[in-house]
């Protein structure tokens, strides 16, 4: 089943063109790793999927519905319950983005008990079994700022989790972490891709892409220059920026 | 130290009276003071320059001046003058010129905040007013207390303006005092009662700063 599907995505800040015309589609259960140069538009064309950046042209269907639109003259109309439909899809940030004011258990449970307006009981088991599987149970009473940034990013990633979300968004989890920490956020993904979870990375971690990925998509210069699965685009790499963009990586 | 004794009475009346215009004052200019910064920050232009006038000139010309027009000038003015008491004209001033200060603190503590905390409670669903009630204003609390906490102390200290409106304020009973009895003694009371007065505030900041430590 297409879980996502993007025709045509322009974005323009003022006059930078960030994405030219980014096509893309992602099915259910894939895992699409989105790589490529800084400033390339990556993470600009993850944040328009939950509409963290609103769209200047193009089409974005998410789980059949159409979360916006471009009609023949050019106006943009997103869907009147566009909000409903991105928040269907976990975000993690590259920043963790916990609510430092509450406890790890807290930052969990906000959401579902306060917008999904779920059972505060019901939602705490959920939480704490999704604590438990990130490893991070007994951290539940404290509060983020006393944790590293891989467990930091490990809470984030269960509180997206405790929305239950179809897909989830992944912008660059791992760049502002120590080394020495991205191998236990990155084994924490890779679980959820191993449950079957719709996932959209943004990454810099191509060991990641070319072992969790289902996908691989290449993205320079506000194009989506190459994709497919990872051995053709780690091995056989066809497009001239993605040869030289995947030397600069491996040096 | 008898002297001392006798005219204590009369100086803790005087103290009722200012402290009476104090928290009247706190409680109404802070929730003025957060409601006019969220009008500072809003998305309509019209609204933010309103405020901006607002806040200019509140700031920008005397408290003392602004006391004495509500209470005497105000009257003087077609359709809307009217006559206030002494007390109520007081705390309109004071009101109207504190909320403008707790605004421009506020509306600091709130652009404070990063954009990713707005952006996490977005992809969670969460309005605009949840965002706000639940995310921003508690982490921006924490950032304000150390000016709120400044401002709190000089209201303690400015109450003593509405002298010249001739109500019975610490100060003014202090005056009266040393008038009266030709004895400074009373000045030192007074300053000794101002302190404990901010020593309190002091202490219960310093708590309350203590207990939003407690996530950093």
């Amino acid at each position: 089943m297409r879980k996502i599907e993007a025709k045509n995505i322009c974005k323009k800040f003022d006059d930078l063109e960030v994405l030219k015309s980014i096509d893309m589609t992602v099915d259910e259960g894939e895992v699409v790793a989105i790589i490529g140069p800084s400033g390339g538009g990556k993470s600009t064309f993850l944040r328009c999927l939950n509409k963290l950046e609103t769209i200047n042209g193009g089409t974005i269907i998410i789980d059949g519905e159409t979360l916006v639109d471009t009609d023949d003259k050019g106006n943009v109309r997103y869907a009147e319950n566009a909000s409903q439909i991105a928040c269907r899809m976990g975000m993690v940030f590259q920043q963790f983005n916990l609510f430092p004011h509450m406890t790890v258990l807290e930052n969990l449970m906000e959401a579902p008990v306060h917008v999904q307006k779920r059972n505060p009981a019901e939602v705490q088991v959920e939480a704490e079994a999704l604590l438990q599987k990130v490893g991070l149970l007994d951290k539940r009473d404290q509060y983020p700022l006393r944790l590293s940034g891989g467990q930091q990013q490990r809470v984030a990633i269960a509180r997206a989790l405790c929305m239950k979300p179809d897909i989830m968004l992944f912008d660059e989890p791992t760049s502002s972490l120590d080394p020495e920490l991205t191998g236990e956020v990155l084994k924490t993904m890779r679980n959820l891709a191993e449950d079957h979870m719709t996932m959209v990375v943004v990454t810099h971690e191509m060991g990641f892409a070319r072992e969790v990925a289902t996908k691989v998509l290449f993205m320079a210069d506000g194009y989506i220059q190459e994709q497919g699965v990872p051995e053709e685009i780690f091995e056989r790499p066809q497009n001239e920026r993605l040869q030289t963009f995947l030397k600069s990586i491996l040096k | 130290m008898d002297y001392i004794i006798s005219i204590i009475p009369q100086m803790l009346m005087g103290t009722v009276d200012t402290l009476r215009l104090f928290f009247i004052t706190i409680v109404l200019a802070i929730p003025l003071g957060i409601l006019l910064a969220f009008c500072r920050v809003s998305s309509f232009a019209a609204l933010r320059k309103i405020v901006a006038a607002y806040v200019y000139v509140l700031r920008g010309t005397p408290l003392m001046l602004q006391l004495l027009f509500v209470y005497f000038g105000l009257p003087f003015i077609p359709v809307i003058g009217i006559r206030l008491d002494d007390f109520p004209a007081a705390v309109l001033a004071f009101v109207l010129n504190y909320g403008a200060y707790f605004c421009e603190i506020f509306r600091a503590g709130i652009q404070a905040i990063p954009r990713g905390q707005y952006e996490a409670a977005k992809t969670l669903g969460m309005n605009y007013v949840q965002t706000m009630r639940r995310i921003i204003l508690p982490q921006v609390f924490k950032i304000i207390l150390p000016p709120v906490s400044n401002e709190t102390i000089t209201l303690v200290k400015d109450t003593s303006l509405i002298y010249v409106l001739a109500m019975n304020d610490l100060l003014r009973t202090t005056r009266n005092l040393v008038q009266r009895d030709f004895n400074i003694m009373p000045f030192v009371v007074a300053a000794v009662f101002y302190l404990v007065m901010s020593m309190i505030l002091t202490y219960g900041f310093n708590k309350l700063e203590k207990h939003f430590a407690r996530w950093d």
